[in-house]
């Protein structure tokens, strides 16, 4: 477990080496910035009423939130895996004394840590919103611990698709897809009638967990549980296809 | 050092891997010789722990492969063949990487990686980003990259393909002084390499040890007696009659007619040079040149790989 940290630094700062994390950066904050624009503007207009803060409708209320995340968790984690095996490096990931799990933590902890940062520049816009009226905390911490969790299993997913493929683009691709197809299924609970049926899709219907949740302020133990359970379902995936390599 | 007991590979239905067994001693340098596709690399890639065996054991350090896989990744340097670096890192910061990856203690670590680096000869180009460099210096690096936690034993896989000469002479003169300190297996196609820097040799063909002895022993085995190479000035072919008609000779090969080279075959234990410089001499015919020739590992390898196992 000690080894994680020199492959956690060596991860993070693999990101500032490509111009990927600069392009990244820039594109990320012009984005919301300009979403964050979009969400005043729609606020200050009389015609249009809204319900809600500003900064409740950044955190999930708009569907750009969930494609931008759904971009940059693939972007982010596409070469994690994939480029070391396909440049050969994995080799000498593999015969160094390190366990797969140091392997596969300190990669996620890197995504990771790159994700937090690219989220750190929108602090500005709340810095913005306290000239001009009262900020509530609450919603404003729980909101962006979402966007922690859900950054966390969205990396998760990405490392995994990354462990699958020797080609970044497929590692790219899929795990956009699956990304996509999770924000997406909350849809069918209003398609469904039986219980059961409604009950898990009403669990695991991300656009809900914001919208009722977070951006209120509401902490809720069992959105908690199916963050943090799939990204570690995913890792355990990941860990598990990381050491079939060895088998073959 | 390394004790390999009935090792077999097999990649789906290939059976890359038959059955091989050897043993290194401490300070020992190995050569391992073989065709492309022999299993050379397959054998490298499972005592370092990439890969495990479809069946066998092995122990490195007296660490099991499979039980005590950490210790035993933490016993070796490894120089894999393409020799993967990352190439957006500076060398020094590769090395400092790769020392505390391996666990170098933080201490000796800033000294270990500038004495690896010496040694290596990549010093001056530390600052350099591994991208820009050439092969050989590429290959320095993953030398040290091998060396940097002080491992009992080293393995790597042909260290000196695709460097050119000079660079060959330094990576060998690098290898046999790290022999006696350090336990070096190595593989290689360059067989001069293996006559000058290793002390025993295994000959590995279709996943089986087809020889295994020092270069010294192995060309006793093949040779049955010696060959000698003859250049003389006269007509090739009475030549070529009249000294197959001594005795002792087994065959005569001629190349050329009017100054024809010889290369003549002698039956174990019989020195007939004089016999040889007589017929010539007698005949008025003149003798530019003879000489003994010794049996190069070259001989050796294709005579193995080409006919049955010694």
């Amino acid at each position: 477990m000690v080894k994680i940290a020199p492959l956690f630094v060596k991860e993070l700062k693999s990101y500032f080496y490509s111009p990927i994390a600069y392009v990244m950066l820039v594109a990320f904050l012009a984005f919301n910035g300009f979403i964050f624009f979009l969400i005043m503007s729609a606020l200050n207009d009389p015609r249009m009423p809204r319900e809600g803060s500003a900064m409740q409708l950044f955190f999930g209320g708009t569907i750009f939130f969930y494609l931008l995340l759904s971009i940059v968790a693939a972007v982010i984690t596409m070469r994690l895996i994939a480029e070391e095996r396909k440049s050969g490096t994995i080799e000498v990931l593999m015969t160094a004394p390190i366990t797969d799990w140091d392997l596969v933590l300190s990669k996620f902890f890197g995504a990771m840590a790159f994700y937090l940062f690219l989220w750190l520049p929108t602090l500005s816009y709340v810095a913005v919103l306290r000239r001009y009226s009262e900020i509530d905390l609450g919603p404003l911490c729980s909101g962006y611990l979402g966007i922690v969790l859900l950054g966390g299993m969205y990396i998760s997913v990405g490392l995994l698709c990354s462990a699958l493929t020797r080609n970044q683009i497929i590692a790219a691709i899929s795990s956009f897809v699956i990304i996509t197809v999770l924000w997406s299924l909350g849809i069918f609970r209003s398609f469904t009638t039986g219980t059961l049926a409604h009950g898990f899709f009403s669990y695991i219907n991300i656009l809900d967990h914001f919208f009722e949740s977070f951006s209120k302020g509401i902490i809720d133990t069992r959105v908690l549980v199916y963050y943090m359970s799939s990204t570690v379902l995913c890792l355990f995936l990941t860990v598990k296809i990381v050491e079939s390599h060895k088998w073959r | 050092m390394i004790d390999v007991r009935n090792i077999s590979k097999c990649y789906a239905d290939t059976l890359a891997v038959d059955d091989i067994s050897f043993h290194v001693g401490k300070g020992e340098i190995l050569g391992f010789l073989g065709p492309n596709g022999a299993g050379k690399t397959t054998t490298m890639r499972i005592l370092t722990c990439f890969m495990p065996p479809t069946s066998g054991t092995a122990t490195v350090a007296g660490f099991d492969i499979f039980e005590h896989s950490l210790e035993v990744r933490r016993a070796i340097g490894y120089m894999p063949e393409n020799v993967p670096l990352y190439h957006d890192m500076r060398v020094h910061e590769f090395l400092d990487y790769r020392a505390r990856l391996k666990g170098v203690p933080r201490k000796s670590r800033k000294k270990r990686v500038q004495d690896v680096m010496g040694k290596t000869g990549v010093a001056d180009i530390q600052h350099r980003i591994i991208g820009q460099l050439s092969k050989g210096y590429r290959q320095r690096v993953g030398l040290a990259e091998a060396l940097i936690h002080d491992p009992k034993v080293l393995i790597l896989d042909e260290p000196t393909i695709g460097l050119d000469p000079n660079q060959v002479r330094q990576v060998r003169t690098l290898i046999r002084e790290l022999g006696g300190e350090y336990t070096i297996l190595l593989s290689t196609h360059i067989l001069p390499e293996v006559e000058m820097t290793c002390g025993r040799v295994i000959i590995i063909d279709h996943g089986k040890i087809v020889a295994m002895d020092t270069p010294g022993n192995l060309t006793q085995h093949i040779r049955e007696g010696s060959r000698l190479s003859l250049e003389v000035r006269g007509p090739g072919q009475e030549i070529q009659s009249a000294i197959e008609k001594i005795p002792g000779i087994v065959s005569v090969n001629r190349r050329g007619n009017g100054v024809s080279t010889f290369s003549v075959e002698v039956e174990k234990g019989r020195d007939v040079r004089e016999d040889i410089f007589k017929t010539v001499a007698g005949n008025r015919w003149v003798l530019r040149e003879m000489k003994t020739e010794a049996v190069s590992l070259e001989d050796i390898f294709i005579h193995i790989t080409t006919h049955e196992q010694l």
